[in-house]
């Protein structure tokens, strides 16, 4: 690879490059990605597989085609939470009822970075932004959840700063034969930078969960100031 | 010999099912009909009718006075009455209450007889198509309800009927589709449904997104995966794309969009026609890129313009849209005619899984890697500049334009997709002569020299603004004063028209 990387020194989206690049190496002929548009997209010219570099908010549906077309390949789609929690909400909500076998990477910030620093759907009430000076007014959407109520199969919370169970989620998501719905958490040292507070708050699932339990534990966190932060699979059938 | 016959009643009461099984008929005797669907937009109740011309020569058109009202009830009398010309005939439920849900095949036993076609054959497509319980003897007593009127002699002709959404459907099958893609919108859903009817036993596969703009993308990675897609839409579905033709642009995924139009804005008029999405057919999508507009005029050219527009979009990474309407897409035309063969289309570029493929959104490197840099940027929209220059040499294969009517003439009209059936009918016989144009990106150089040759021309579509006198002007920077426009949502008349053209010489 020539292509120079842009992220800034420090960013927390290495981590999960270094990730999938363990995930496909030797296999590159066998993987295809999408992603969308925003900081996390640019894993698309960092990774030496086939891929589309989709529109802001639509990687999912193109996933799904190349899936359709060619059952053989492992498709990747990754994407913001703008991308996906805002623009490509109704995508989402589709593919956890189409349950195609493929797998989402949600690069979860809790904030528009590559816009430069507006509020997303994921983002904390209060956030104070150019775009919010007031604060942010609206409840935080709680991806679990919404995925946990859509009847996805495989829900997963990773952590950049927890770089080892990240991998083995990802390399769980892929095997899971069905949709696989990865969030990250995933710090912008720049305009959202909750580290400590995930640092602090998050704890590992150690067990597999049976459905009302997983939904309990997806409650713990609202993506506000309380509770604990489960990070591992919610649930996966 | 022409005949126009009215068949009304309400949604539901089969009205548009017995017009089709008549038509069949009629066809069979050797006969060319035409038969226009006339519905709003609702599903029981209302009114729905079917106008059938019929004539002993091709015919792509109906007229505005009737020969006969086939009434399934008393609303079709009242609102159709007045145009029933003098000594035509009317055949009405009234006889036939008792019947119920066989009215309508009682009525079509009757019209049998006053057109003089033996009974037996609408018993016998009867039993094939519609069997319900009463069927037959509905059609007896219609039948014997009646005395012949005219005497429809079965004549040598080899016609069979097609409606423009079967064409498309055919096209597509002969270009050896993959995919198709779509989200319910009227009328474009005629192939949807069709497709899929045949998608069980055909190699392809059919399915209905979660919207508009799931279903572009996911089409456009098929594509990038290898495979031949359709999309099919209307125009508030093809508005909700139009970032994805972009994304078509910068990509060059291949992409074959069927547009069928009804008219706007906003939600407009939903069930019936206009020609108003040639401006967005042309333009929609951000940034500049080359892309490929062809309008079928029938359902023949439906089926080979299809085959072109994959074939193109497959052979230039680059976007197609077959632009049609409500008029071409749901009235079903007869013809003699058998359509060209269709062209093979190979893939022949790298797909993912066999080698490493990028597509991207973004200006990019020869490996599809991301570049801001702005020689690279130049000299990729001159690429794309210089593929449009390549493509327009290709359709040069291809009929862009086709010449009908007096060829000598000094007269001219030029049209384009549903218009052209009618105009043929309304020039019939006329000093006229007919330039279709087919091609409406790239457009052919012989629509300035026709022009150039004709002492009158006039310009007839179907929109308000004169979307194709106004193409016309910007390529060869001819305005042409004299146009006959229609938007009131329903389809050109073929003897108003040539009652309008009679005005222009």
């Amino acid at each position: 690879m020539t292509t120079q990387i842009t992220w800034c020194p420090g960013c927390t989206n290495f981590a999960i490059l270094n990730a999938v690049k363990n995930i496909i190496k030797g296999k590159e002929k066998e993987f295809a990605i999408t992603t969308g548009i925003g900081c996390h997209g640019k894993i698309y010219d960092y990774l030496d597989t086939s891929g589309v570099y989709c529109l802001h908010g639509r990687t999912l549906p193109v996933a799904f085609g190349i899936k359709m077309a060619r059952p053989e390949l492992k498709v990747m789609a990754f994407s913001g939470d703008g991308d996906i929690y805002a623009e490509g909400i109704s995508h989402l909500i589709h593919m956890f009822r189409y349950d195609a076998d493929l797998t989402l990477v949600v690069h979860d910030n809790r904030v528009f970075s590559l816009t430069t620093g507006q509020p997303t759907p994921t983002t904390e009430k209060g956030f104070k932004s150019k775009a919010s000076p007031q604060g942010v007014k609206e409840k935080p959407l709680n991806p679990i959840k919404l995925a946990l109520a859509s009847g996805c199969k495989f829900v997963a919370r990773a952590s950049t700063l927890h770089p080892q169970q990240l991998q083995e989620i990802l390399e769980r998501a892929v095997e899971h034969k069905g949709f696989s719905f990865v969030e990250i958490l995933q710090p912008c040292i720049i305009f959202h930078n909750d580290s400590e507070m995930i640092k602090k708050k998050a704890y590992k699932i150690e067990k597999k969960l049976p459905y009302k339990e997983a939904w309990e534990k997806a409650c713990e966190w609202d993506y506000d100031d309380g509770g604990k932060i489960p990070i591992g699979i919610f649930y996966e059938v | 010999m022409r005949l126009n016959l009215l068949i009304g009643g309400q949604a539901g009461q089969g009205v548009n099912k017995i017009s089709d099984i008549i038509t069949n008929i009629i066809m069979k005797q050797g006969y060319f009909t035409f038969n226009y669907r006339d519905y709003p937009s609702l599903i029981r109740g209302g009114h729905n009718f079917n106008v059938i011309s019929i004539s002993d020569e091709r015919i792509g058109s109906f007229e505005s006075k009737l020969d006969g009202i086939i009434a399934l009830n008393e609303k079709t009398l009242q609102l159709h009455k007045n145009k029933l010309k003098k000594g035509g005939f009317i055949l009405t439920f009234k006889e036939f209450e008792d019947l119920g849900k066989n009215i309508n095949i009682s009525l079509a036993g009757a019209l049998m007889k006053v057109l003089g076609i033996d009974k037996k054959l609408l018993i016998e497509k009867l039993k094939e198509e519609l069997y319900v319980k009463g069927a037959v003897s509905a059609a007896e007593k219609g039948y014997q309800s009646q005395e012949v009127r005219f005497k429809l002699k079965k004549l040598n002709n080899k016609v069979s009927g097609m409606t423009g959404t079967q064409g498309i459907v055919q096209g597509a099958i002969n270009s050896g589709i993959d995919f198709y893609f779509a989200y319910p919108m009227t009328p474009a859903t005629g192939v949807l449904h069709e497709l899929a009817g045949k998608a069980k036993k055909g190699r392809f596969k059919v399915f209905q997104s979660g919207n508009e703009i799931e279903a572009v993308n996911a089409a456009l990675g098929a594509s990038f995966a290898g495979a031949r897609v359709m999309v099919g839409t209307s125009g508030g579905g093809f508005d909700l794309m139009t970032e994805a033709l972009s994304f078509q642009g910068q990509s060059e995924i291949p992409l074959t969009i069927y547009l069928a139009s009804r008219p706007g804005p906003g939600t407009g008029v939903p069930t019936y026609t206009a020609q108003s999405d040639l401006d967005i057919a042309l333009r929609g999508g951000h940034g500049e890129f080359p892309r490929v507009v062809i309008a079928p005029g029938d359902p023949t050219e439906c089926i080979e313009k299809t085959n072109e527009a994959i074939y193109l979009a497959e052979k230039f990474g680059a976007l197609s849209v077959i632009l049609s309407d409500k008029h071409l897409a749901e009235s079903e035309f007869s013809s003699d005619r058998k359509p060209n063969k269709p062209l093979q289309i190979e893939i022949k570029r790298k797909i993912p899984g066999k080698s490493i493929v990028k597509a991207s959104g973004y200006e990019h490197l020869f490996n599809g890697d991301t570049t801001e840099n702005a020689e690279i940027t130049r000299k990729n929209a001159e690429k794309r500049l210089k593929k449009y220059e390549e493509i327009k040499k290709e359709v040069k294969k291809f009929e862009m334009v086709k010449v009908f009517g007096n060829k000598n003439s000094k007269n001219l009209i030029i049209g384009w997709g549903s218009s052209k059936t009618v105009i043929l009918d309304a020039i019939s016989g006329l000093d006229w002569k007919f330039l279709q144009v087919l091609y409406l990106k790239p457009l052919s150089d012989e629509i300035k020299k026709e022009m150039e040759k004709a002492r009158k021309v006039v310009v007839v579509e179907g929109n308000v603004t004169g979307q194709l006198g106004r193409l016309i002007r910007e390529k060869t920077g001819i305005k042409i004063e004299n146009r006959i426009l229609k938007y009131d949502s329903r389809p050109f008349l073929s003897d108003k028209l040539r009652e309008e053209l009679k005005k222009k010489k």
